[in-house]
């Protein structure tokens, strides 16, 4: 969008060039009459004349903008004038173009274009002050300011324990100017609580919650943190939301319509499960490897997009705030008034990325020029220009990511301290020019960061195992704008998957399937692994993997299962299409052949003969790639045992036919004669058109992760849309997190978790319980403490005699309403 | 024991609104002052907006051209209505067949013929549908709130028990529906102001009843018990806590909406039987009742929908004649009870019900006459199969918006349109902008009030450049 603010501007600069009266002679000698008189004393650059340029000229013509050609930076470029001529004559104020437009003889032409007239009094000292021969303190500059947390810094340690949390060091003059006296930590619960939810966002189970309480050890704490943070998959489920939402990366939403948009998902979230190192993610976010392309390819919707928002231009814009703090909104369509980035700063950036020359178009009016391809902040390293894109984008990344660039590392540790602290060292987190409330507390961080190679878990560690964080939690306050005091974590609500996760947690009912894409085996020391079955891609003709006609082919396959097995899935594809039966009964339908689809088969099979029956579909006008892959995935588990493996899988084994007759898909006596003939082998999976080799490993590893995946996974339902799960269209590094009321609509009569707290009732009555065991049960999951004494009788009370269905449900709502359950403090 | 102290405790809160709230806490968005003289005497409380969805086309609907009946062999550049164009109660305002109920009810509103959609390129109705709720065209650089966001956030709701913005009709998981979903939104006023979603106005009392299956004493217990449970939780140093008085506020606020009569306004059964027939065209012609209701009971924004699915309804690509002769049966009846009924209940002149669609339809032209876009259906050029008589292709250079109400004019005509192809604008252009203007100004909005989002004001209407259409009220508007 634009903002009409700027129009008045360009508005008003215009009126400025065509409007200077000639020099000498463009007031009249009534006009000159008018003027307030200048002011009668000897004029004080530093107290009357700065902040009055500072006020009501600099937003157009200083801090490195030059509207009309005409910048305030010093006395030499006021006197140097703008693009229509000189501003002021040094000794002549009534001479002086300057005085003739802030007195506004013409109102099409009246400088300030914004904010309030000059007063008289104003005007009068402007005056004195050309009059008296425009003294100017040569120390001062209104040009563009240093940029702020830019650069590396380092702060000296003040003295301490050299075991003491570093942070708390930096932090201990801090309190004693403010004479705070730090309370006690937390107590083992309430530590333990919250590093669950911050490390790997799950609720601590009770049992470890009680080991961790009887733990002696002093260092626990420390050692808990670092068990946490080593649970790569656990750490990676959590933080895939943090970097969803800032690299606005979904499953679903807009532009995938068109082509428009591309998913980071398997990149990211195997970024995270192997915990990559921070500068070679951003490099990678930046110059993208295959996998990691959608972040700069931006969301491009179906027809013409305004200047502003560009491939190339959303590639700066999100570039700029995931990475740098930095809002280049909008610079992308004119100088900026809420910072120091111009026009020429979004198009420098936005031009690395494009594959032609952009023109710059300000407020969708071309400009005719074009910027010169640099980064924000020229300071952090030069861009060659000249060269091509690739070797362009390698630049930027390694400009980003380099050791000069301490903006990349601050902003990145002030988000961490905002997600853990509640509020961040810079706020809003996307503002780093802003000052912090603790210098001392973001350098450091920051160099810590880079000396420690961009590990961001040790980034984590440092914070998580602070005092600062383990003081009590103390409430958000109104008054907590400009003059903020840090006195402990602020008390904060779990995100929308979070409380999905602790309602998991809590009643053992996760979603069935993940949404996400991604290889379950990062991060998990324990891998399934590879298949079992050498399955191939199969058709009903020779070559059909470089081309067979369009047309449908059914295939079948008997075979005989001695008992049932406990885990039963079918990983199937087909290019273009399948329906896939089991005994006769539909289990489902892909018509992707891109994506490995998960079915769970375990209600269809029998002990004994099975039939599984596919009719699989080639699209198009004419020949092209056809092929069916389809592996089953079959596990009897028993206890105390490795799983009897039963996998299957398309193969040479199969039958096929091109004609469809009556019961095709039903188990049937003879499946081989006439109508079926041996299927055609096409090659094992990662042959022909189809690269799916690391989809489908991926997919190994899914059914064993039916039925207990996060929310981060899935696709975004009403609850969790409701509880603020962003859209994704546009990069969100703060989710709002003050209750709405449409949310507890959706809480207190939405299906969704209805649904889920009816399963999850009828679970928890599954495992038998007295019901004093059952309502300490889900205490203990939900809230990690026993029921209190007057507690108890209620939950009694509520759950019926006998226990009824009913009361576990309402019981499992009202405890996961509670604000204990729903905040982190 | 600790004290039962949470529930009650609300002075915390006492001093500011909720909103305000949230909004310091979470980075919600500050209003901006709109700049004097702004003050506008409202002429209307509520709005219902009656959408169709997928390009609404205006020649066989409240802009009838000549007439050419089908016949095979027809040259497709002769085509320009379907139907025969009938008399309506105003003199001088002809529509076409099938509507002749909204007919019998033009002498109580306005109808504009000239609306302009966007220059958006290559057709995609949800763009377009995002650009006419939002007044941008996405992609944008922040979450663009929905008109009825922007109006729940501004006025708020008239009656506290009824969700301010509700939005009938629509379901999300269908063809574009994420498209859909990026402007069925508060975006960044917050989700407070989103829409309360009812996709089936048949299951409306769902919405705000019990979860499925719970009685309404097990619900009344249930909270019973939750309240009882809250005031013994070991949270009480956390008692004033913003996060959590939030949370209770906000669930109690839930249930006073689920428990208060202005519930019973989502329950259709509880209609008579008479009236329910009178209405009851199908899905849509119930969500006319549902309005109604809705209205009655104090909604403030109410927008109602065909529904879009690609290629169904009024995303005619083929069939255009026959399927518009079953849509305007869906529509005509309950769109003119609901005026009738409205007016009949003394709550027609501060209910501005507005019909309107993302643009209009033509046989040949594909955007605008002198800013054609890629064709998306192919049409003969002799047609000798009824499935190529209608208007299948996206034509946005005049498209009809019909206004009841909240201080419109009554019996008027805005706009005129070339006679010939193209049917394009002659006079009196109307473009979102300013009829986003209208709408608001009939509220006592200003179209130059502004929302902060990351330091920035954001406009109600574009740039803060919207006109409301002077014209199209009765009476010019009090400043005050």
């Amino acid at each position: 969008m634009r903002f009409h603010v700027f129009r008045v501007f360009a508005a008003g600069w215009l009126a400025f060039a065509a409007g200077v009266p000639a020099r000498g002679g463009g007031l009249t000698p009534e006009q000159i009459r008018q003027l307030p008189p200048p002011a009668d004393h000897r004029v004080d650059f530093g107290r009357e004349i700065q902040p009055l340029l500072e006020q009501s000229c600099l937003q157009c013509h200083g801090r490195g903008r030059d509207k009309g050609g005409f910048r305030l930076d010093s006395r030499t470029t006021l006197l140097r004038g703008g693009d229509s001529g000189a501003a002021v004559v040094p000794g002549d104020s009534a001479a002086s173009p300057l005085i003739a437009l802030v007195q506004g003889f013409d109102p099409d032409s009246v400088m300030p274009k914004k904010g309030t007239r000059l007063t008289p009094v104003q005007i009068g000292l402007l005056r004195a002050w050309i009059d008296q021969g425009l003294t100017w303190d040569a120390n001062v500059t209104l040009g563009r300011t240093e940029p702020k947390n830019l650069l590396p810094h380092e702060p000296v340690l003040p003295p301490g324990e050299s075991t003491d949390n570093p942070l708390d060091r930096l932090l201990a003059p801090y309190f004693a100017a403010r004479q705070f006296h730090p309370s006690a930590p937390v107590s083992d619960r309430v530590f333990a609580r919250r590093v669950y939810l911050d490390v790997i966002g799950m609720l601590p189970p009770p049992a470890e919650l009680d080991r961790f309480e009887a733990d002696s050890a002093p260092d626990k704490r420390a050692r808990l943190v670092r068990t946490l943070l080593a649970d790569n998959a656990a750490y990676a489920q959590h933080w895939l939301t943090f970097w969803n939402d800032a690299l606005r990366n979904d499953y679903r939403g807009t532009g995938y319509i068109d082509g428009g948009r591309e998913q980071i998902t398997g990149w990211l979230y195997s970024a995270l499960a192997t915990n990559m190192t921070f500068d070679r993610f951003v490099a990678d976010l930046v110059d993208p490897p295959p996998g990691a392309t959608g972040f700069t390819k931006g969301i491009v919707w179906r027809g013409v997009v305004n200047a502003s928002q560009t491939p190339e231009m959303q590639a700066a814009q999100n570039i700029s705030q995931v990475f740098m703090g930095v809002n280049l909104k909008c610079a992308s369509c004119h100088d900026s008034f809420i910072n120091d980035l111009t026009l020429a700063d979004a198009y420098g950036l936005a031009g690395i990325y494009a594959g032609h020359t952009l023109e710059m178009v300000q407020c969708d009016k071309p400009t005719g020029k074009q910027a010169e391809l640099r980064f924000l902040y020229p300071e952090l390293g030069a861009l060659d220009a000249g060269a091509d894109k690739t070797a362009r984008l390698r630049r930027l990344a390694q400009v980003i990511t380099g050791p000069r660039d301490a903006r990349l590392t601050r902003t990145i540790v002030n988000r961490l301290w905002q997600r853990f602290l509640g509020r961040g060292l810079v706020e809003p987190v996307d503002e780093m020019e802003k000052a912090p409330w603790n210098a001392d507390v973001l350098d450091w961080l920051a160099a810590d960061l880079t000396a420690r190679h961009y590990d961001l878990k040790e980034t984590i560690f440092r914070i998580l195992t602070s005092r600062a964080y383990q003081l009590p939690a103390v409430s958000w306050r109104e008054q907590d704008g400009a003059d903020y005091v840090f006195r402990g974590p602020l008390v904060r609500r779990l995100t929308a998957e979070q409380f999905c996760d602790a309602v998991s947690s809590v009643t053992g009912v996760w979603p069935n399937q993940s949404a996400a894409q991604i290889n379950f085996n990062l991060g998990r020391s324990n891998a399934p692994a590879a298949s079992q079955f050498p399955a191939q891609w199969v058709w009903s003709r020779t070559n059909a993997i470089q081309a067979a006609p369009p047309g449908t082919v059914y295939f079948r396959k008997t075979f005989t299962l001695p008992q049932l097995p406990t885990v039963a899935f079918a990983l199937a594809t087909a290019d273009n299409s399948y329906t896939l039966y089991v005994n006769g009964h539909k289990a489902g339908a892909g018509n992707t052949h891109t994506q490995i689809d998960a079915l769970n088969l375990q209600s269809l099979l029998v002990a004994g003969e099975n039939t599984i029956a596919v009719s699989a579909v080639n699209g198009g006008d004419g020949p092209n790639p056809a092929g069916l892959f389809v592996y089953l995935y079959l596990r009897r588990e028993s206890p105390g045992a490795p799983p009897e493996v039963l996998d299957l899988g398309t193969d040479a084994s199969w039958s096929q036919t091109e004609a469809k007759f009556r019961n095709w898909e039903k188990s049937a006596p003879a499946t081989t004669g006439t109508n079926w003939h041996p299927v055609v082998v096409q090659g094992p999976m990662g042959s022909g058109p189809w690269p799916l080799t690391a989809q489908f490993e991926s997919a190994l590893a899914t059914p064993a992760e039916m039925g207990r995946i996060r929310a981060s996974l899935v696709n975004a339902d009403p609850l969790m849309v409701a509880l603020g799960r962003p859209n994704r269209e546009q990069v969100v590094t703060t989710r709002p997190s003050a209750a709405t009321t449409l949310q507890a609509l959706e809480l207190t009569n939405g299906q969704e978790l209805a649904g889920r707290l009816k399963a999850g009732a009828e679970k928890i009555l599954a495992e038998p319980a007295a019901p004093e065991a059952l309502v300490a049960r889900v205490y203990t999951r939900a809230l990690g403490r026993p029921p209190g004494l007057a507690e108890l009788p209620l939950a009694l009370d509520l759950l019926g005699r006998p226990v009824q269905p009913a009361g576990v449900e309402d019981l499992l709502w009202a405890v996961t309403m509670l604000p204990e359950f729903q905040l982190i403090y | 024991m600790p004290t039962p102290h949470s529930w009650n405790r609300r002075d915390f809160l006492k001093t500011a609104s909720a909103a305000t709230l949230s909004a310091l806490a979470a980075g919600y968005a500050r209003a901006l002052p709109a700049p004097p003289p702004e003050k506008i005497q409202p002429t209307a409380d509520t709005v219902i907006v009656l959408w169709m969805a997928g390009g609404m086309a205006s020649t066989e609907t409240f802009d009838p051209k000549r007439y050419t009946p089908y016949a095979p062999g027809l040259a497709s550049k002769e085509v320009l209505s379907t139907f025969p164009a009938i008399d309506t109660a105003v003199d001088g305002i002809k529509i076409s067949q099938g509507l002749e109920r909204i007919a019998s009810v033009m002498d109580r509103g306005t109808l504009v013929r000239t609306y302009t959609a966007g220059d958006l390129g290559f057709i995609l109705h949800s763009r377009h549908q995002f650009q006419w709720h939002t007044g941008y065209a996405p992609p944008q650089t922040v979450a663009a709130p929905h008109l009825g966001s922007v109006i729940a956030r501004t006025l708020g709701p008239r009656d506290p028990a009824m969700p301010a913005f509700i939005d009938i009709g629509q379901r999300f998981d269908l063809g574009e529906g994420e498209e859909l979903k990026a402007f069925h939104t508060a975006g960044f006023l917050g989700s407070e102001f989103g829409p309360f979603v009812i996709a089936n106005p048949e299951q409306a009392a769902a919405s705000v009843q019990p979860p499925a299956g719970m009685s309404p004493g097990r619900f009344a217990n249930r909270d019973q018990f939750y309240r009882r449970l809250v005031a013994q939780t070991p949270v009480g140093e956390y008692g004033s806590d913003f996060q959590q008085q939030s949370l209770l506020r906000s669930l109690d606020n839930a249930h006073r909406l689920l428990g208060s009569p202005a519930a019973k306004a989502f329950d259709l059964s509880l209609e008579p039987r008479e009236n329910y027939d009178k209405y009851n065209t199908g899905r849509f012609g119930l969500g006319c009742l549902l309005a109604r209701r809705l209205t009655e009971a104090g909604a403030r924004f109410i927008e109602l929908t065909t529904e879009y699915i690609p290629f169904l309804n009024w995303d005619t690509h083929e069939n255009g004649h026959t399927r518009l002769a079953d849509l305007k049966k869906s529509i005509d009846a309950p769109i003119a009870q609901l005026v009738l009924d409205l007016e009949a209940r003394g709550l027609l002149d501060r209910t501005l019900i507005v019909l309107a669609s993302e643009f209009s339809r033509d046989m040949l032209v594909e955007g605008k006459a002198d800013h054609g876009v890629k064709n998306q259906v192919v049409v003969p050029d002799v047609i000798n199969d009824l499935k190529y008589y209608g208007m299948h292709r996206h034509f946005t250079d005049a498209g009809s918006v019909l206004l009841f109400g909240g201080g419109i004019k009554k019996g008027h005509l805005h706009g005129r349109t070339a006679d010939e192809r193209p049917c394009k604008t002659i006079e009196g252009r109307v473009v979102i902008e300013d009829l986003h203007a209208t709408i608001y100004h009939a509220l006592g909005i200003s179209p130059k009030l502004a929302y902060e989002i990351e330091k920035r004001p954001f406009y109600t209407t574009r740039d803060g450049l919207g006109r409301p259409v002077e014209e199209l009220f009765a009476r010019a508007a009090k400043k005050i």
